[in-house]
């Protein structure tokens, strides 16, 4: 038996046969992979280059365009014309309207990010708190506060625009009780539409986060507990000593993505906000979908995308590098 | 038993292969179509393909429906540049005609409509039809007007007969009756804030100048007539309390709480008449909205029909005949009545089906009445960024960070930048 099994395995190391079988099954993947990933994101960095603007008629420029590096020969306020990294340099100056806009985007985005992250994850860990524990109705508190995460985007936006509706709108009502004044119209208010983003935001993703706390709070060692108990410590010492160091993995990881998602969250912008809001309440991936279909600046939305991409990219790399890095720590 | 299935393949197959030569041979007329009123508008538009059908066997008429008005140009333009199956029409709204002509989407019509034809249809639906893209001096017809608005001020006529009200016949007046007939549970007036340039535009008209004159490239936003415009509605919750204060009033909420008698007049689409009608339970009546001192004003709103670009000659030939059809004398007055939207045609108004539609419901023909008083709807070249810049400074104003004359001065000066390019 040892014989022939070494024999076997000489055999197998003189003669390394390559694997063809797992490539071959991970070839559709990959084909969607590049079709739908890879690819628009070399064409998007390619026409980053490019200023195009078709419902604009094909004149030539005669005033000078706040773009520079547009070749004399094809003046065109029509475009195309290349404009190498024009649009990036216009992002970065201080009064050029692409700055401008880029400005107020990102600075919607970051706040959007500050103000839906960290409130739903303190949500999302106490809501797991609370449906870890062994009690009556345990399933009927998981399924309420899970729900809205299974809800459409748009469902859920369509939902809250109702609350939102000025005067009468539950909001409002109880905004009311608390001796808030003026029935406000969140939605079309410049001023209020980011907020009201936000709030749909929180009431969405906490129960989504609450699930990766839940697996994280029943991956926890009992005996940690039971020696605690015994040294006195009392449950808010349990809580900020025991469990919210242990989760300290979860919590990375439910960070990151929350982050991730907060830039690619769209569909409550479309539905809720008006066009009237554009530029005061924008968030990023809305103001990219503004500027190539109402707008038509096809160049700085490609550009803004481009922008997009190395968020995302340099938001996953941390992820990866965060996580694995502790995977191989531990 | 088995001959017996043969028999029903073969037979089948042969159905099949007739039918799809029978489809071959017809013009195949596919059209984009925005859902845009609260209405049943496919099953409409279904009796409509098949009474035409009937009339033109060799032609299939093909509704697609996209979505909104932003949809269907936004699927058109990604059919033209992606390259798949034109459609041969589309109905997008008068003011994109700038944006879809320049992009090379639609065709002139002006080869297919007749100048009889042509000067039956109302001037004002008109007013944003013509464009001159190729800049040999004379605007070329891109806009066939077919689903067609203005804005009107609606009233509860009850209720002013009960206070011994006459219709509002100037500003004064509207902010007066608007403040007697505020109360607790009710405003007097709502003026939408979701789509402002257009209930700002006759506004201004009344005060004496429109926002948009005849030259695409050229915006009158900080006029006298419209700071006092925008100073009127700031006046009517600061000085009368007549209506909410600030941003609060949205498009879709206010036909609702005008037939529940929440608030006693609104400034609203014609598009809204049909619900309201049905839905009140006391006497509306409508009008345009008053002017500064008499008189009384509108802008039409709406989508007209587009004829593609890049259709074979045969196609658009079919396309423009079924357009006429859809906009002749019978059908606009047919449309108007199940939808809202008011008639195209000039020769409409003299039919019996419109008489005695009108004799039942008068708001109809006081809605009509109205086009006599109408200016162009704002729309220039880069008309998005034009109309961001007015709307963020009119939100400014009512959020109180703005003075209606800084504002509107600020809106002029960011527009005349974005059309500079055109000078």
């Amino acid at each position: 038996m040892t014989s022939s099994a070494s024999v076997r395995t000489r055999w197998q190391m003189r003669r390394p046969r390559i694997q063809w079988l797992p490539y071959v099954l991970l070839l559709p993947t990959l084909y969607f992979v590049f079709l739908f990933t890879v690819y628009p994101t070399f064409k998007v960095l390619r026409d980053s280059r490019i200023y195009y603007h078709p419902s604009r008629p094909d004149r030539q420029m005669v005033t000078d365009l706040k773009l520079p590096g547009i070749d004399e020969a094809t003046r065109s306020i029509r475009g195309p014309n290349n404009v190498g990294l024009a649009y990036f340099r216009a992002m970065v100056e201080p009064d050029s309207p692409e700055g401008e806009t880029f400005r107020q985007v990102i600075g919607n985005s970051a706040l959007y990010v500050v103000g839906t992250v960290p409130i739903s994850m303190i949500l999302a860990l106490l809501f797991a708190l609370l449906v870890n524990r062994k009690m009556r109705g345990v399933g009927i508190a998981r399924l309420a506060l899970f729900y809205p995460t299974v809800l459409p985007m748009v469902s859920a936006a369509t939902i809250w625009l109702f609350f939102f509706t000025p005067d009468y709108g539950l909001w409002n009502q109880l905004f009311k009780f608390f001796g808030y004044g003026g029935p406000q119209n969140w939605v079309i208010n410049p001023k209020l539409a980011l907020w009201s983003l936000i709030i749909v935001a929180i009431w969405k993703n906490a129960g989504y986060f609450m699930i990766f706390y839940l697996a994280g709070l029943q991956g926890l060692p009992e005996d940690v507990y039971e020696a605690a108990a015994l040294d006195g410590a009392n449950w808010f010492t349990q809580l900020t000593r025991i469990t919210v160091p242990l989760l300290r993995r979860t919590t990375l990881f439910v960070s990151v993505i929350a982050i991730i998602g907060a830039f690619q969250q769209v569909e409550h912008a479309l539905v809720m906000t008006y066009e009237l809001v554009s530029g005061e309440a924008d968030l990023l991936l809305y103001e990219i979908y503004q500027q190539r279909f109402i707008q038509q600046d096809y160049g700085f939305a490609n550009s803004l995308t481009v922008v997009m991409i190395a968020i995302l990219f340099a938001l996953t790399l941390a992820n990866v590098f965060l996580t694995e890095r502790q995977e191989y720590a531990n | 038993m088995k001959v017996r299935l043969l028999l029903i393949v073969a037979i089948l197959v042969t159905a099949l292969g007739v039918s799809s030569a029978a489809a071959q041979d017809k013009t195949v007329v596919t059209i984009y179509f925005p859902i845009a009123v609260d209405s049943p508008v496919t099953e409409i538009l279904d009796e409509y393909t098949a009474a035409y059908e009937a009339e033109n066997p060799d032609v299939d008429i093909v509704f697609s429906y996209e979505g909104g008005y932003t949809d269907v140009q936004t699927k058109l333009r990604t059919v033209a540049e992606g390259g798949g199956d034109l459609p041969a029409g589309a109905i997008m709204l008068a003011t994109d005609i700038f944006d879809v002509a320049n992009a090379g989407l639609v065709q002139p019509w002006d080869a297919y409509v007749d100048e009889d034809t042509l000067s039956d249809y109302f001037d004002v639906w008109l007013s944003n039809s013509y464009y001159d893209a190729d800049g040999d001096g004379t605007g070329e017809l891109y806009g066939l007007p077919f689903q067609r608005s203005t804005v009107l001020l609606y009233y509860n006529a009850t209720l002013l007969a009960e206070n011994n009200m006459e219709p509002p016949a100037n500003w004064q007046e509207l902010a007066e009756d608007a403040q007697t007939l505020t109360t607790d549970t009710r405003w007097g007036i709502l003026i939408p804030n979701s789509w402002p340039y257009w209930e700002l535009q006759p506004f201004a008209l009344g005060a004496g100048q429109n926002l948009v004159g005849d030259s695409d490239t050229e915006v009158f936003f900080n006029s006298d007539a419209a700071v006092e415009a925008l100073q009127y509605w700031v006046d009517l919750y600061t000085v009368y309390n007549a209506t909410p204060a600030g941003v609060q009033n949205n498009w879709g909420d206010a036909p609702g709480l005008f037939a529940s008698g929440d608030a006693a007049m609104i400034v609203h689409s014609t598009g809204s008449m049909p619900g309201i009608l049905s839905a009140a339970d006391f006497e509306v009546n409508v009008s345009g909205i008053p002017g500064k001192d008499g008189g009384h004003f509108t802008v039409p709103g709406g989508g007209n029909l587009y004829l593609v670009a890049g259709i074979d000659d045969a196609t658009a030939q079919a396309m423009a005949d079924f357009a006429l059809w859809l906009t002749s004398p019978e059908q606009t007055v047919d449309w108007s009545i199940r939808t809202g939207y008011l008639p195209v045609r000039q020769s409409a108004l003299e039919l019996e089906s419109w008489t005695s539609y009108a004799a039942d419901t008068p708001q109809a023909a006081q809605a009509v009445a109205t086009l006599d008083s109408a200016g162009p709807e704002l729309s220039v070249q880069s008309l998005a960024d034009v109309r961001n810049a007015l709307h963020t400074h009119i939100l400014a104003v009512l959020n109180g960070e703005e003075e209606p004359q800084a504002a509107l001065d600020a809106a002029q000066a960011e527009a005349d930048e974005i059309l500079s390019i055109y000078q």
